[in-house]
């Protein structure tokens, strides 16, 4: 079996900035890793290259062997930054809007979990609150069974208790073969669930190491790591 | 997965055509109504509003059909939507063939809806007579000046002539579109611009083309089976050949230079 993601020399440059350059990273199965950096890293553009939104100017991503396409995005679960669901859906339609297109989607799963947030599945997007939306958001990709989860600063906009029911809800959510990839700077709050993490800046991989190591070996927290490295 | 685009494409379009639709049918009636009964002194008033408020709900249905070309494809594919379409398991020519059949498929029913409910509002039987019989010297003009060979085709070619062109119109806005997303900040200003310059591009191209060919067959232009012989069949090809070329660059860019915000 091949690594879930994969990048090979991977670069990608804008008109103005190169916002990764020559990125070497293999990600293995089963593990959940943080992406971390500052404000403008790169870690949105590395997001968006492996969900084939973005096209690279040199090296490659795959996601299980296979370059981005139809069959990438079948077996990766991604939130991105935005509120990306259409206003006019209720939040059933939204339900239905990924039953239809994604075979690995459980909708019984997602009920449930809407109701232990107490949404009416009856709301329209457009009355929900943004902090509200990304909750609606995360509960639609965490309900499928991917193989990779791609979240983009999933736990931004939310409030401290919603956002424990959130990391809660990507421990329990996610299958042992399954790999979560979290971009965050909010590193305190996701660290305790973190198996591995990347540390990104300027478009450079500076660190990929387990957290244990970097406990054991630094005798410190990723936070406290995190602090240093990135020091202004 | 085609058709799984399509449904919920039509979902989220059917909402904004079916009410005007059934608004139109309600004023069709109302209006045949209004203009059927006498009214006396000031109660005349009646019957030009509710033929004012058909009229306006024809010229809703008319711009709703525009509008819905260019924001469903905008909005849905260019905006914090296009981060849902785009990592949906399809490719992308099949996003802008779901937004193109829909589109194509509005514009038809709202044309043929709009016709209908003229019938309703005016057609009586004495009427109905005189459309006939216009219809009839219509075509047999059509006849006279073509012959029936000529006039079949005539009529054949104007017909994919109308499908061709909707289409043509739909993919212009589609690839501008798509070009405008290339200028960063400045999306809805650089599809503007691309939308004037491509249609401008075409014109010169046009106009140079029929320059060309009105010198070539000079005399055959002047003589009325030219339209359907010449004129018509290379409009059409003309016009197929721009809807590839904007399906294609419109697919490039979606596939190797898509830049959402």
């Amino acid at each position: 079996m091949s690594a879930i993601l994969e990048c090979k020399s991977l670069s990608k440059k804008f008109t103005a900035l190169t916002a990764l350059s020559n990125v070497n990273l293999t990600l293995e199965r089963g593990r959940i890793i943080g992406l971390l950096g500052p404000n403008g890293s790169g870690k949105t553009t590395m997001i968006k290259l492996l969900n084939g939104l973005l096209v690279p100017t040199s090296g490659s991503i795959l996601v299980d062997g296979k370059l981005p396409g139809p069959e990438t995005k079948k077996i990766v679960s991604y939130l991105p930054e935005k509120t990306y669901l259409p206003d006019w859906m209720k939040i059933s339609d939204t339900i239905e809007f990924f039953q239809d297109f994604y075979p690995d989607f459980d909708s019984k799963r997602a009920n449930e979990m809407l109701e232990r947030l107490h949404l009416d599945a009856n709301r329209r997007m457009k009355t929900l609150s943004k902090g509200t939306k990304e909750k609606v958001q995360l509960i639609l990709v965490m309900s499928r069974n991917a193989d990779l989860y791609c979240l983009d600063e999933p736990i931004g906009g939310v409030d401290p208790a919603a956002r424990d029911y959130i990391l809660n809800t990507i421990i329990t959510n996610y299958n042992e073969n399954a790999t979560v990839l979290i971009s965050t700077h909010l590193i305190a709050d996701i660290e305790k669930i973190l198996d591995e993490v990347v540390f990104i800046k300027d478009g450079n991989i500076t660190l990929h190491a387990s957290v244990e190591d970097i406990r054991s070996k630094e005798g410190k927290s990723v936070d406290t790591l995190f602090r240093e490295v990135f020091k202004c | 997965m085609l058709s799984k685009l399509l449904k919920h494409e039509f979902k989220a379009t059917a909402r904004l055509m079916l009410p005007l639709y059934l608004v139109l049918c309600v004023l069709t009636i109302v209006d045949r109504i209004a203009l059927s009964i006498e009214f006396k002194g000031a109660l005349n008033v009646i019957p030009v509003f509710a033929t004012f408020a058909y009229g306006l709900s024809i010229v809703a249905i008319a711009v709703v059909s525009f509008v819905i070309i260019v924001l469903r494809f905008y909005k849905n594919l260019m905006t914090d939507e296009g981060y849902l379409m785009f990592t949906l398991p399809t490719k992308s020519h099949q996003l802008i063939n779901s937004k193109l059949l829909v589109s194509f498929v509005w514009n038809i029913a709202s044309i043929l809806v709009i016709i209908l409910s003229i019938f309703g509002v005016m057609a009586t039987p004495d009427r109905m007579d005189l459309f006939r019989d216009g219809y009839q010297m219509f075509i047999s003009e059509l006849k006279q000046e073509f012959g029936a060979f000529n006039m079949s085709l005539f009529l054949f070619e104007f017909i994919v002539l109308m499908i061709v062109g909707l289409i043509n119109n739909i993919l212009i806005i589609y690839v501008s579109i798509a070009v405008g997303q290339l200028f960063n900040g400045h999306k809805v200003l650089g599809s503007f611009a691309a939308y004037i310059g491509i249609g401008t591009v075409i014109q010169i191209v046009m106009t140079v083309l029929f320059i060309t060919l009105g010198v070539l067959f000079n005399k055959s232009f002047s003589e009325s089976s030219s339209v359907p012989q010449i004129i018509f069949p290379i409009t059409i090809g003309f016009l197929l050949l721009t809807n590839v070329l904007y399906y294609w660059g419109t697919d490039f860019i979606f596939k190797r230079k898509l830049n959402l915000e």
